[in-house]
């Protein structure tokens, strides 16, 4: 109780603080408590801190209280056998026979997710670029996935691909593409597959809708002097649309492979790693593990490798691409 | 080729490309509807798929209403999901706002820890947060669920609302203070309201966010009162067969808030992204 508490009164009075200082603001025109010089420089402050400060606390306590977990034999079926065990965690997720091809799998998946969500989202941008009648209403269905939970995403699909009584082998029969019913979730490497499609069904909106919003702020008259210029279209999209986009292509990247990398629930739904872990990734394989066995400390080892690996990519990627103005997409 | 057949060529090529990627959306949502309205024998039937139902049925809506008090699961879902986007919207105005009109010292640091957090797996705050709300006594609470839906969509919420501040110009603000308003009624009067879009746009990011969240979800709560809609219906698979047709039902269900939610707003979500752009 005492550290949720705790929590709860720091940001009450931060908040309360920033609430006063902000009505004392409003009142007096110019507040003679402090000179307007420290003031203007507290400003900022006061509208962060809030969420600083909250995000720093809940994040930062759990993370520390993981940090310490993935080193010691903290399993919650056994609460009172708690102890350091050092890299014993490690050791036993490395030793794992499996390890390998959930590592590859996860490569796998994490780039053909990207790759075909980044492409297809962004032709359907450039297509939705000029206006059409109806637009709107075309948007609103187009973009729909984005709004739904990745959680019924995952059922459908599943059904879709149902080996027996799924509608994809009922249609790829009937065009004649395949002789009998292959059993989709049953397949290795067939069922990673099914769940990369997913993935990229629902994830094209996103990129969809960003690259749209950044497509339709380019200013109309550097077209049209490049228009004057003659250029043509390809070196239209080359030096005019992809230079001024290129920032929020270069985050929503970012932002999109971390999620796809930490994302789970799609494979726990459509097939839970299976068939043998063959389309098991590195976090639905921990998820898997520490809930089956509630073995927390196994669990928070392969969260900090997860996220280590990310921060590490995430620095590579933004120097590779030359990103300079963090944050700015 | 003339500029003219050009264009008609053009227009085609992208009549088609939009024709494609309509079905592509289309056709598992399409299919999704149709399996909740058939009947069992009709779903499971491996000799014939029936692209539309040959019995309508209401029965798997019926069997679902019986098998849950659905309009608890929605309540449930409505107060979590609400509370969470109310938070975020105000938190994000904010810090948002913050981060976009001002310089000061330790922002760069700020931005790669909003960073940072997106790069944090799920589990590794779950787990202990967990511990935390078992010893605080919210475990199993929306409360507690609430907490973790707050934390773990406001760091993209507040950079999404910095960028849509960035792209309102500053001078509009600067006009309004010198006609005497202060920063504040600067940001109610002036600020707020060209940030409708945008803001509507965060709002729609958390609800949706918090609206489809489902390992938390399992993870912090187990009482039927209070279980969200997709942590209800994740007890629907596992246990014994796969019931699809009222599965799918429920799918429907849990779908239609946020997509009739997002159909109306979807126009904001694209405008608030752009905003400001235009005019600077």
């Amino acid at each position: 109780m005492g550290t949720l508490i705790l929590y709860l009164i720091v940001l009450i009075i931060t908040s309360l603080g920033i609430f006063l200082w902000m009505r004392d603001r409003t009142k007096h025109h110019r507040p003679r408590i402090l000179t307007n010089k420290v003031k203007s420089k507290l400003e900022p402050y006061l509208y962060i801190l809030p969420v600083f400060i909250l995000l720093l606390l809940m994040f930062g306590y759990p993370l520390i209280n993981s940090f310490v977990m993935a080193f010691e034999n903290y399993k919650l079926s056994a609460p009172n056998d708690i102890r350091f065990n050092g890299l014993g965690n490690f050791i036993k997720l490395f030793s794992d026979s499996d390890i390998l091809i959930v590592i590859e799998n996860s490569l796998i998946y994490v780039i053909a997710s990207v790759a075909g969500q980044f492409i297809l989202g962004m032709t359907l941008a450039l297509a939705l670029k000029k206006k059409f009648r109806g637009r709107g209403l075309y948007q609103s269905i187009v973009f729909l996935p984005w709004a739904f939970s990745a959680f019924v995403i995952g059922l459908m699909f599943r059904w879709s691909f149902n080996g027996e009584y799924g509608v994809v082998n009922d249609l790829l029969l009937k065009f004649g593409l395949i002789r009998e019913r292959i059993a989709w979730l049953g397949t290795p490497g067939l069922s990673l597959l099914v769940v990369i499609f997913a993935m990229i069904w629902m994830g094209v909106p996103f990129f969809a809708i960003m690259d749209l919003a950044a497509l339709q702020s380019i200013p109309s008259d550097v077209y049209e002097a490049a228009d004057i210029d003659g250029c043509g279209t390809i070196k239209k999209f080359f030096s005019i649309t992809l230079p001024y986009i290129k920032p929020t292509v270069i985050m929503t990247l970012l932002l999109r492979t971390i999620w796809i990398f930490n994302s789970f629930d799609l494979i726990v739904v459509i097939t839970n790693g299976g068939p043998a872990n063959t389309s098991q990734t590195l976090p639905s394989f921990m998820y898997t593990r520490a809930f089956a066995s509630y073995d927390f400390g196994l669990a928070a080892a392969l969260g900090i490798i997860l996220m280590l690996v990310l921060a590490v990519y995430s620095v590579i990627f933004l120097r590779i691409t030359n990103y300079n103005k963090a944050g700015d997409f | 080729m003339s500029s003219h057949a050009k264009k008609i060529f053009y227009g085609i090529g992208r009549f088609l490309l939009l024709t494609i990627f309509l079905l592509f959306v289309v056709l598992p949502i399409y299919w999704l509807i149709v399996t909740a309205f058939k009947t069992a024998p009709e779903i499971i039937n491996a000799q014939e798929v029936t692209y539309f139902p040959k019995t309508f049925t209401l029965s798997n809506f019926n069997e679902l209403f019986k098998m849950y008090n659905y309009w608890q699961l929605l309540k449930n879902s409505l107060i979590v999901s609400g509370s969470t986007a109310i938070c975020i919207t105000l938190l994000s105005i904010l810090g948002g706002y913050g981060l976009a009109r001002y310089n000061f010292r330790g922002k760069d640091t700020m931005v790669i820890f909003f960073l940072i957090t997106q790069m944090i797996p799920g589990i590794l705050v779950i787990i202990p947060l967990y511990v935390i709300l078992t010893q605080a006594g919210f475990i199993d609470t929306l409360f507690g669920l609430f907490i973790f839906y707050l934390i773990a969509n406001l760091p993209f919420c507040v950079i999404t609302m910095r960028s849509f501040f960035v792209r309102i110009p500053y001078s509009l603000e600067e006009a309004a203070q010198v006609d005497g308003c202060t920063k504040i009624g600067t940001l109610l009067k002036i600020v707020i309201p060209i940030m409708f879009p945008g803001i509507v746009a965060v709002f729609v990011f958390a609800f949706i966010g918090a609206w489809n969240e489902l390992i938390a979800g399992t993870i912090f709560i187990n009482s039927p009162e209070i279980w969200t809609i997709p942590v209800g219906l994740k007890t629907l698979i596992g246990k014994y067969d796969v019931n699809w047709g009222v599965l799918m039902a429920g799918g429907v269900l849990a779908l239609l808030p946020t997509a009739v939610m997002f159909a109306f707003m979807q126009k904001f979500v694209v405008e608030g992204l752009t905003a400001g752009a235009v005019k600077e």
